[in-house]
C-alpha cells in the first residue's frame, strides 16, 4: 500500500496526457489538476481502460461532444466538417484512452507494480455521472486546450 | 511494384492513420480488425508487412504472430507491433517473439514509415497529374484573365485538389503571359476554417508568381471573412465585371 501511496500519479498523468496530445494530435494540452473545477455538462463521452495485477484500477478521459469533434478531426488529419459519424469520435475517444492508459501502465509496471490493461469502453450521454467507489486513492485533472476542456480521472487500489 | 501492407487493429482510427502514413508509397492497405480476421486475410493476400496491434479482441495480437510463425507460409513476413504500453517488459517480450519492430502508441506517421522502411523498400508515388476535366471544373478563361470559381463547400479533398491545380495553371499562365487572376468566391455557401485556408494559399501563391488577383464575393461572405484575422483586410469585389474593371 506504501508503493501507491507514494507514486507520483500527478507527474505519471501529465506526462501520459501531454504526450498523447502533443504526437496523435499536435495539440498543446495544458493539465492541472481539478480542484475547483465544476465538471462538465451536457453530451459528452467517456473513454475508460481498466488495469489489473498487482495494482488495480481505471483511467477515464471525459470530454464533450465539441471538444471530442475536434479531437477526432485532429488525430484523423480531418475538418471538423469532414467528421462522418459519432462512431468514429468515439472509437477516437477510445484510442486516446487507451494511449493515456497504456503509458500510465507502463509507468506503474517500471514501478514495480505489473499490470495488464484492458481494451478500452466508452459511454456516451449527457445525464449521467462517473462514481467510482472502494479506490485507495483518485486524482482528477483537467485538460485544456484552446478554451475547451477534458476530465482526466484515475482511480487505484492494491490487487 | 506496388506493396501490400496488412493493417489490423480494431481501432478504425489507428488503421485510418496506418492507411494515411502509407498514402505517400506505392502500396495497397489491407485491414483487418483482430488477429483471426487479420490471418486469414494475410493468408489471402501474402501481404509485403504486416501492421500489428496488440491488445484486441477474438485474438489478440500475440496469438496471431504465433499462428503466422507457425505458418511456413506467412512465417516469413515482416511484422511491426503496435502496443500502448512502453514498459521493459513489455519490450523484452516482443522481442523475443522474433518481432523486427514495435512502435508504442502514440505515434506519428512518419515514424511508422520510418520503422517499415527498415523492413521493405518503399517507393514514392508517382502523382499522376489532375485531369483536364478536374481543372475545367475550376478554372476558366475570361478574356486575358484567369478565373478560379470554388465551389460551395470546401472541403481537404477540394483544397488539395485546387492547390495542385493551381500549381499547373500558374506555370501555364506564366508561359502564356497572362498575369490576372479573379477568386470568384459567389457560389461558396459556407465559410470554415478550409475556406480561410486556401483562400491565403491562393493569394501567396500568385502573389510569389507576380499575378494579380481579385477576389469576388458575396456581402454575407464578405462580412464572414472580415471576422477572420487572416482575411479581414482582403478587399471583395461583388460582381466580376467589378473585378474586371479594377485591373
Amino acid at each position: 500500500m506504501g508503493d501507491l501511496m507514494a507514486l507520483d500519479l500527478k507527474t505519471f498523468v501529465v506526462g501520459s496526457v501531454e504526450g498523447v496530445f502533443d504526437t496523435m494530435l499536435s495539440m498543446e494540452a495544458s493539465v492541472s489538476q481539478a480542484d475547483g473545477f465544476p465538471g462538465l455538462s451536457g453530451e459528452r463521452i467517456v473513454g475508460t481502460v481498466s488495469f489489473a495485477g498487482q495494482v488495480m484500477g481505471n483511467i477515464s478521459l471525459q470530454i464533450g461532444i465539441p471538444f471530442a469533434r475536434r479531437v477526432a478531426a485532429a488525430m484523423l488529419g480531418m475538418e471538423d466538417t469532414e467528421i462522418e459519424s459519432q462512431e468514429e469520435v468515439n472509437d477516437v475517444i477510445g484510442e486516446l484512452s487507451n494511449m493515456i492508459g497504456g503509458d500510465l501502465k507502463s509507468r506503474l509496471c517500471d514501478a514495480g507494480l505489473p499490470c495488464q490493461l484492458s481494451i478500452p469502453s466508452i459511454t456516451s450521454g449527457s445525464d449521467f455521472k462517473i462514481e467510482s467507489r472502494g479506490w485507495v486513492r483518485s486524482e482528477r485533472f483537467v485538460c485544456a486546450n484552446q478554451g475547451q476542456s477534458a476530465i482526466v480521472e484515475i482511480f487505484i487500489k492494491p490487487a | 511494384m506496388t506493396l501490400k501492407v496488412l493493417s489490423i487493429d480494431d481501432s478504425k482510427t489507428i488503421r485510418m492513420i496506418v492507411k494515411k502514413a502509407f498514402k505517400a508509397f506505392d502500396c495497397e492497405v489491407f485491414e483487418a480488425e483482430n488477429g483471426l480476421e487479420g490471418l486469414t486475410l494475410a493468408g489471402k493476400v501474402l501481404p509485403d508487412l504486416i501492421v500489428l496491434d496488440i491488445t484486441m479482441p477474438v485474438m489478440t495480437g500475440v496469438e496471431m504472430l504465433e499462428k503466422l510463425k507457425a505458418d511456413p507460409a506467412l512465417r516469413s513476413i515482416p511484422v511491426i507491433m503496435l502496443t500502448a504500453e512502453s514498459g521493459k517488459d513489455n519490450v523484452l517480450n516482443i522481442v523475443k517473439m522474433g518481432v523486427q519492430n514495435y512502435i508504442v502508441k502514440p505515434f506519428k506517421g512518419e515514424q511508422l514509415i520510418e520503422r517499415a522502411q527498415t523492413v521493405i523498400k518503399l517507393e514514392t508515388k508517382v502523382e499522376e497529374g489532375p485531369t483536364e476535366d478536374a481543372s475545367a471544373r475550376y478554372f476558366s478563361l475570361e478574356g486575358n484573365v484567369q478565373v478560379l470559381t470554388l465551389p460551395a463547400k470546401i472541403i481537404r479533398p477540394v483544397v488539395v485538389e485546387v492547390e495542385n491545380l493551381l500549381k499547373i495553371k500558374v506555370e501555364e499562365m506564366k508561359k502564356g503571359g497572362l498575369n490576372r487572376c479573379i477568386l470568384n468566391l459567389t457560389g461558396v455557401a459556407e465559410t470554415n476554417v478550409s475556406l480561410i485556408k486556401l483562400i491565403i494559399t491562393i493569394l501567396e501563391t500568385c502573389q510569389r508568381s507576380s499575378i494579380h488577383i481579385r477576389v469576388v464575393g458575396t456581402a454575407t461572405l464578405s462580412t464572414e471573412l472580415k471576422s477572420f484575422q487572416e482575411t479581414s483586410e482582403i478587399p471583395i469585389r461583388m460582381t466580376i465585371e467589378d473585378a474586371m474593371g479594377s485591373f
